[in-house]
């Protein structure tokens, strides 16, 4: 059992349970944040990506013991308010989902990656993105990534 | 949104000033107030008091595009801009005599199935419209026009929204108007379908939206976890639930019998135990102290290893039956300037839906309803009726987009598990798979093995064609299936090796991997002649130009459709222009269902046993274009699933039990061995209506890109999947 506190897109959260369980169950069922999706519960596919601390993190793999101080950032928290951030728009732009489940975690991995390159080649997104889309999206994915940090870089 | 419940739905939809537009063939069935619009209307424009708009689509949406291609079809009657309205499913209606919406994804029929039918109902909507400012204003029907969701007076510019014309159209619809009469817009006059239309619920999706079957919850529901038996024919022998019930939060354990219960029926829902408890994860956590004991020792067969080896002895050796004959084989053979003969074989491909597949389900004795995402909602509604005894009006419905589909999530095992343990605990149940189940207890694609030659004659064209086939499908499609017939000198054969193992639709199904078999093989015979595979390829294709299909959907192969694409696909890639060395550039084509697709692959090899694909070129022939985004979204779609499944797919099973059972262990393509580059060509041919997309670029790009790997190392893969035969 772990008692922890932590906050959840800037809203301060108390979590008393068991520590083993993934950070992904405590958004989609505690939280009631169902945009973290669960693909493979072992930290594979990067369907469940969010932030902690401002890093990348599978939180099908991070267990709620190890969360007690941090700041979790969801897809629901990134945007500001109406204004979606750069990364969100550049995935409506290139139209890259189409069943659209992986996207979430398509779109923090990238946040994420951008803040560490802001201005990736073709082969550092293929190094930097490993995250699964059974759409196969990828081709998109790219080019939104590519325009993201053009829009990041101008703002 | 995405849990507002059926019963919501009708709630709001009952309201002052709503209207639903039916599409109907009489009048009689227009006339029905239907105070909770059940059945009787089949809704696919509603206003709400506000008068905002929402287009209901009839197709189940999982990625391949409908919500938006079926939107487009009405707004585009109704001169609707798709930002300022919103777009939902359908709500399932039974078929009824003069209502038939197709509601349902599968064969990449979607588009077409509902092209006729969805725009019909939004020309009549129009009509409604119009007549009812003509009344209003006094104004004759033909001085009218819509414009933007609103009637507009062309005399002197008067405009009145739709939504300002529900309550009078409600007074007269199914008087003097009737839907016989409202046509379709001439395609000529399209002003938004055949332009770029970016997806309808891309914001919603891209701010984490609960949009999926997985998302929803209803209250008061439990959560359950099965583990369930891996083995194909297994039943639990023991079980020991002691640790499982002293866990927190855990109501109940739950015995799920398999059905059908003889082990020698195909494996319809799985024999398992379930955890009913508050939350997934107790149910997940009690479900691993589960310690139970299966009864597998009927399906040890059913191996991997053996089945190979059984379907390639039976191709080199077996008497099998003849599925197709005519001219005379051996003197074809006897004759030719060049022979080839060579094996394929493929294993089975799991589909690993995005999504892990889930149900919500809450069953009583006099009705229940469901939550969930199908492609078929009549089959998931079949699926709850047979194993709650409920007669299937008694089971409301309501459905959501799915994290892929791929024709898996056509079948009912998710959706009668979750009725079974709500019917037995008395409360709503959610049932969410785990990746591993997902893969275990998959509906896989068949294996097959084939051993094909052919002849080749003076004159550079193929003369005679021999397929031998084995696998667990009757493999009788791909032995009747083209070049037979379009050459004179053919034969067919096919045998069934029997087992256990629960096959499905799989994103293409056949053609997925006769496509392979068969242009990969022309490949070798062109080759082997000392021809050019593409010259090869429209010079067979220039032999006969209408063929009726003898495998579903039994429509013509147009073959110069098939040239057309080639042709077009190779323009573009310049497949003439020399490559440097270690690379190679591969050709295929193929018909899947209803459309033609032809890809040119330019691969460069890394090292002996990999390599890169830097660019797959394609041209789509698939009818009219609703919408050229979406197509080429499609395209891109199956091309990266035909290389990741030539590449990797391949479903093994040890005696019995799956030993593939999640992403370390099957592997998928990430965003490293995306091709550099992605051209497509959608291809106009003055057809009038849609054909379809959604499966069709799939299955000729494994075959490029086979070819391209021959042309790059002179290494010719003949057994899937690449990465563990190069």
């Amino acid at each position: 059992m772990a008692k922890v506190n932590f906050s959840i897109n800037g809203v301060t959260r108390n979590f008393d349970g068991d520590g083993d369980m993934p950070l992904l169950w405590h958004l989609r069922e505690e939280a009631g944040l169902k945009g973290t999706k669960f693909g493979c519960g072992i930290g594979q596919c990067g369907a469940c990506t969010v932030h902690v601390d401002g890093e990348a993190a599978r939180s099908c793999s991070v267990p709620m013991s190890t969360v007690d101080g941090a700041s979790i950032t969801t897809i629901e928290g990134l945007a500001d308010g109406d204004k979606l951030h750069p990364v969100q728009e550049a995935w409506i732009e290139e139209d890259v989902p189409q069943c659209g489940y992986c996207q979430a975690g398509q779109i923090m991995a990238t946040t994420a990656f951008l803040k560490e390159v802001p201005n990736p080649t073709d082969e550092d997104i293929n190094n930097g993105i490993d995250n699964l889309c059974r759409c196969g999206t990828y081709f998109r994915i790219r080019k939104a990534i590519k325009l993201a940090a053009k829009k990041i870089q101008e703002t | 949104m995405a849990n507002l419940s059926r019963r919501k739905f009708l709630e709001s939809s009952a309201g002052i000033g709503v209207l639903t537009i039916a599409i109907a063939q009489t009048p009689y069935i227009l006339a029905q107030e239907t105070p909770d619009n059940t059945g009787l209307l089949t809704p696919c424009l509603h206003f709400d008091q506000a008068g905002a708009i929402t287009l209901y689509v009839p197709s189940p949406e999982m990625g391949q595009g409908m919500s938006t291609t079926g939107a487009l079809m009405i707004a585009e009657e109704l001169d609707l801009n798709l930002d300022q309205v919103s777009v939902k499913l359908m709500p399932y209606v039974e078929k009824r005599v003069g209502m038939e919406f197709y509601q349902g994804s599968g064969g990449s029929g979607s588009t077409m199935r509902t092209w006729n039918q969805v725009r019909s109902t939004a020309a009549f909507a129009r009509d409604l419209f119009i007549e009812a400012a003509s009344r209003q204003w006094q104004e004759a029907a033909l001085n009218l026009f819509i414009e933007d969701g609103h009637v507009v007076n062309k005399a002197n510019g008067d405009r009145i929204p739709f939504a300002n014309l529900v309550q009078s159209a409600r007074n007269f619809m199914g008087g003097s108007l009737i839907p016989e009469n409202s046509s379709p817009k001439p395609n000529s006059a399209h002003k938004r379908i055949g332009k770029n239309q970016p997806i309808v619920h891309g914001k919603e999706i891209v701010t984490g939206a609960p949009l999926f079957g997985i998302d929803v919850d209803i209250p008061n529901m439990l959560h359950a976890v099965i583990k369930r038996c891996p083995h194909l024919r297994g039943h639990v022998k023991t079980y020991d639930d002691s640790a499982a019930t002293a866990m927190p939060g855990v109501k109940q354990i739950v015995p799920i019998a398999r059905i059908p219960e003889a082990t020698e029926g195909w494996r319809r829902v799985a024999a398992g135990i379930a955890v009913v408890a508050d939350t997934y994860w107790q149910a997940k956590t009690a479900a691993d102290k589960l310690n139970i004991e299966w009864d597998g020792s009927v399906s040890k067969d059913d191996d991997t290893t053996l089945l190979k080896s059984k379907a390639i002895e039976s191709v080199n050796s077996a008497d099998m039956r003849t599925t197709i004959e005519a001219g005379n084989l051996e003197a074809a053979f006897n004759d030719a300037k060049s022979t080839s003969e060579a094996t394929y074989y493929h294993p089975h491909w799991a589909h690993t839906c995005m999504e892990p597949h889930n149900c919500v389900a809450d069953v009583k004795p006099d009705g229940a309803e469901i939550w969930t995402g199908h492609q078929f909602p009549g089959t998931a509604i079949s699926g709850a009726a047979e194993v709650t005894g409920l007669p299937a009006s008694k089971i409301k419905s309501n459905f959501y987009r799915m994290g892929t589909g791929l024709g898996r999530k056509n079948e009912q095992d998710y959706v009668k598990e979750a009725c079974l343990l709500s019917k037995a605990v008395g409360a709503p149940i959610k049932v969410t798979w785990s990746r591993e189940d997902e893969i275990e207890q998959d509906y896989v694609n068949y294996m097959g093995a084939y051993k094909i030659r052919a002849a080749v004659n003076d004159n550079g064209e193929l003369s005679a064609w021999h397929m031998r086939a084995a696998g667990d499908a009757f493999l009788q499609r791909p032995t009747v299936g083209f070049p037979a017939r379009l050459i004179d000198t053919y034969k067919g054969e096919a045998e069934r090796i029997p087992n256990h193992i629960t096959r499905g639709a799989w994103r293409g199904p056949t053609q997925n991997v006769t496509a392979w078999v068969v242009q990969s093989f022309l490949n070798e015979v062109a080759t082997d002649a000392g021809l050019d595979p593409l010259a090869f390829l429209t010079k067979l294709y220039s032999q006969k130009q209408v063929l009726k299909d003898l495998n579903w959907p039994n429509g013509d192969h147009d073959f110069r459709r098939y040239i057309a694409v080639l042709e077009k696909a190779a323009e573009l890639a310049n497949y003439h222009t020399p490559l440097p060395s270690g690379w190679g550039r591969g050709i295929a084509v193929n018909h899947t269902f209803v459309s033609v697709c032809a890809h040119v692959v330019d691969v460069e090899m890394i090292g002996d046993s990999d390599y890169k694909v830097h660019k797959v070129t394609s041209a789509i022939d698939c009818g009219y274009v609703v919408n050229p985004l979406g197509v080429k979204a499609q395209v891109e779609s199956g091309i990266i699933d035909g290389l990741c499944a030539a590449k990797y797919g391949n479903w093994r099973l040890e005696r019995g039990v799956p030993v593939s059972n999640n992403f370390d262990t099957y592997t998928k393509m990430r965003m490293d061995e995306c091709p550099d580059d992605i051209e497509i060509h959608l291809l106009e041919t003055g057809d009038t209506e849609p054909r379809g997309t959604g499966e069709v670029a799939l299955p000729p790009v494994i075959p490029a890109l086979t070819n391209a790997i021959f042309a790059a190392s002179g290494k010719r893969v003949r057994t899937l999947p690449i990465s563990e035969n190069l």
